[in-house]
């Protein structure tokens, strides 16, 4: 598909602890729209942030992709023509060969989860903002300076001039996530993957930040990924939003949809479950019952043990991907024809 | 330098009994340096002459832009930080006051199983060569607090009510996402039994099911053990839901101070009015809808604060006297005190109730 930047096929990730196999990203089908903003939601520790890094093809020991495609539509722009469509399978790259280094921080970066894990504390922010510049462009030092001291101001840091000399645990929480979205933002990449980048910033700052992603996106045509636990910045700023259960995407629509009639119960539940700021202090109702071991992902459906919707065949059989609309599509047995699928997995 | 300094520690009073912490002028300043000299070029007022008061088994909300001190204030409570100045002022277990800006060396450590602090960032605050057991356990066994298999039951039972499996006991840090790193902090700090939890941003990583799950837990066990909170975090909806009163702070300062529900329906601090209009609605149908205050200008500098009100250059409702005259803080009633020249005229909009 020509408006398709990534493809994410069947993608499964394990890591191989002594205790036993972790089944962190389980077949994950995901086709990231160029120029849109996908928001990825889900569980804590359902394989969102595993996944995302997995795109720019880093996978922490002792984790491995097993299995699936991530191929990435590059475009490169000439002068003769339309551009010439050069895919790669980020998946079959060596993780530490050079052509997956030229990919990583300039034509897909990424906001880390957590500031601190980019952030090295014997650097400055700056001479950190300003390697990244140096490394993939033909800037001169001097030049990369002032880009850094433009990129900390438009994240909102105060004094970037002084502060662009700071070392980061000399910085508030929000100041160095915004650190990092600058670093983010420095080459101006195709594809930015912000792995929950306003967690640590209060709501006027996020929606500064918020503003800025959008106009970046309109200036560059930048695709946005974006992973968040706030249903409120989803549906502030997402096109798409893909729902993420244990491993597997449950649910993907347009965000209109999905906050109108989400399908699956999964994400029927998360939408209820959002503590409404005009609600008085009554006891909150979470998803009922505890996240599953995830040495041993429950059979059929693996949201069934939780699921106030499951019936007989939820337990046994495993739910494929439905499509209920032009771009809605759902993993849950209450869209299949049950009865055909017992009789088709009898036969084989 | 305050007086305090010179009265005798058994001697304190609060100026409530029913106050377990009273933080009274508390200043920390950051010394900003250049060069490989190390210079001093000046101070980051990151705490500056703020005072509130937390009363037994409450919990007091604490919210403001990133970099204005929350995370300063808290890390001084806990003495993880010695103040610039001020007194902190906290009621034992036995009913004594001590200023626990006075202390230092062990006696900080005295207090290291009844003040706990939830970090704000889990990854940098996980040892990360300590298995889970030992990072939530270590805490007991330095003060040689049960025997190793009671310990491994507390543990147990708490990974349990902040929805983790115990199993994972004896993995490293590393090997956790970003949510489960943050509930192994949860659990760490809540395994002594703790009297004051200051909890920085303790929820954000969450997701809202789990996020639920841990406010509850939170309730239960001050329902049960009258725990005290501190309260920090950019979430107004989670504030509003677990906080009885809420502080509200602009670079280093304590701006407005109220009971929860009445901050929320009617603010009287432009800033804070400001916060609650940004807040984001659950509906993309409402999106694109004009409803929110931007912060326009430049955000002030802690080293080189603004003139006047700190808020008046970004303050929509600024007059002459702003950027000369500094606000005091003027009492409302019922507690609620703002530090805003037309406090009692402005009529400020509250949350959007979505
Ligand atoms: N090195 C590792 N060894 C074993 N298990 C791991 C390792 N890294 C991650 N996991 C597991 O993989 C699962 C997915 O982790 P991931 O970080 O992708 O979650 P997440 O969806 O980003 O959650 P959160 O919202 O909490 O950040 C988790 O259950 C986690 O415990
Ligand atoms: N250890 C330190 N050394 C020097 N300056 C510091 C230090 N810690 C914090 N600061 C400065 O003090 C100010 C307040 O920081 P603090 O971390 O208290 O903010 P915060 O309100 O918690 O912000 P956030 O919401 O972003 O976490 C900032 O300007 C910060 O740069
Ligand atoms: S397949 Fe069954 S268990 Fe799974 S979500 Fe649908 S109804 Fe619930
Ligand atoms: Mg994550
Ligand atoms: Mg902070």
């Amino acid at each position: 598909m020509a408006d398709t930047l990534i493809d994410v096929k069947d993608l499964r990730i394990h890591f191989f602890t002594d205790e036993g196999v972790v089944r962190a990203v389980g077949g994950v089908d995901l086709a990231i729209t160029r120029g849109k903003t996908l928001a990825l939601v889900g569980e804590s520790g359902c394989g969102k942030s595993v996944a995302c890094r997995a795109l720019l093809n880093i996978v922490h020991r002792p984790g491995k992709i097993v299995s699936g495609e991530i191929i990435f539509h590059r475009m490169f722009h000439q002068s003769s023509g339309s551009g010439s469509d050069a895919s790669v399978d980020i998946a079959e790259l060596n993780p530490k060969g050079r052509e997956i280094r030229d990919i990583r921080g300039k034509e897909i970066a990424m906001i880390f989860q957590e500031p601190m894990t980019s952030f090295s504390s014997m650097y400055t922010i700056g001479n950190q903002i300003m390697e990244n510049i140096l490394l993939h462009t033909n800037l001169s030092k001097q030049e990369a300076r002032i880009l850094t001291i433009e990129l900390l101001d438009k994240v909102g840091i105060p004094k970037p001039s002084r502060l662009i000399d700071e070392y980061p645990f000399r910085l508030s929480g929000g100041m160095r996530q915004r650190a990092m979205i600058a670093m983010a933002l420095s080459c101006s990449p195709t594809l930015l993957i912000a792995d929950e980048p306003t967690t640590a910033l209060d709501v006027t700052t996020q929606a500064n930040i918020l503003d800025l992603m959008q106009n970046l996106q309109k200036q560059y045509e930048m695709t946005l990924l974006f992973i968040t636990h706030d249903l409120g910045v989803v549906a502030e700023i997402a096109d798409e939003v893909a729902v993420m259960y244990l491993g597997k995407i449950i649910e993907k629509s347009d965000v209109f949809t999905l906050f109108n009639s989400p399908a699956h119960p999964y994400t029927q539940a998360l939408l209820k479950s959002v503590p409404k700021i005009a609600m008085t202090r009554e006891a909150l109702d979470p998803i009922k019952g505890m996240v599953p071991n995830p040495y041993s992902r429950p059979s059929g459906c693996p949201f069934h043990p939780r699921c106030p919707k499951a019936f007989a065949a939820c337990k046994t059989i495993v739910p494929k991907t439905t499509s209920l609309g032009l771009h809605h599509t759902v993993q849950c047995l209450l869209y299949e024809d049950v009865t055909e699928r017992q009789a088709t997995e009898a036969l084989s | 330098m305050t007086s305090s300094e010179h009265i005798p520690q058994a001697a304190r009073q609060m100026t409530d009994d029913s106050y377990l912490l009273e933080v009274k002028n508390l200043r920390k300043h950051f010394p900003i340096t250049a060069g490989i000299l190390a210079r001093l070029k000046g101070y980051t007022r990151a705490a500056d002459d703020v005072s509130f008061y937390i009363r037994q088994g409450e919990t007091l909300g604490l919210v403001g832009e990133s970099g204005c001190g929350k995370t300063t204030v808290g890390r001084c409570v806990v003495r993880a930080y010695k103040p610039t100045a001020g007194e902190i002022l906290y009621r034992r277990a036995d009913g004594s006051v001590v200023d626990l800006a006075q202390i230092r060396g062990r006696e900080v450590r005295t207090y290291r199983k009844d003040i706990r602090f939830i970090f704000q960032d889990p990854y940098a605050a996980l040892n990360p060569r300590m298995t889970v057991f030992d990072l939530i356990s270590e805490v007991l066994a330095v003060n040689h607090i049960g025997t190793r298999a009671e310990r491994v039951d507390q543990v147990e039972s708490l990974l349990k009510r902040v929805g983790m499996r115990p199993e994972y006991m004896r993995r490293y840090p590393h090997a956790f996402s970003g949510g489960e790193r943050q509930r192994i902090s949860i659990a760490r700090a809540l395994i002594t039994n703790p009297r004051l939890v200051v909890c920085d941003e303790a929820v954000s990583a969450l997701d809202v099911s789990v996020r639920v799950q841990i406010l509850n837990l939170l309730e239960e066990l001050q329902a049960d053990f009258d725990l005290t909170y501190l309260f920090i975090s950019h979430d107004l909806s989670v504030i509003r839901h677990i906080c009885d009163r809420v502080n509200v702070m602009y670079v280093g300062k304590l701006v407005e101070t109220a009971e929860a529900t009445e901050l929320y329906t009617q603010p009287k601090h432009p800033y804070a009015e400001a916060l609650m209009s940004a807040v984001p609605v659950h509906d993309p149908v409402l999106r694109d809808s004009q409803h929110r205050i931007r912060l326009e200008g430049e955000i002030a500098d802690p080293s080189n604060p603004p003139s006047g009100c700190y808020f008046h250059p970004r303050c929509r409702y600024a007059q002459p006297r702003c950027s000369t005259e500094e606000p005091a803080l003027h009492d409302l009633g019922n507690g609620h005190f703002a530090a805003c020249h037309f406090a009692e005229e402005l009529n400020l909009q509250g949350v959007r109730m979505g």
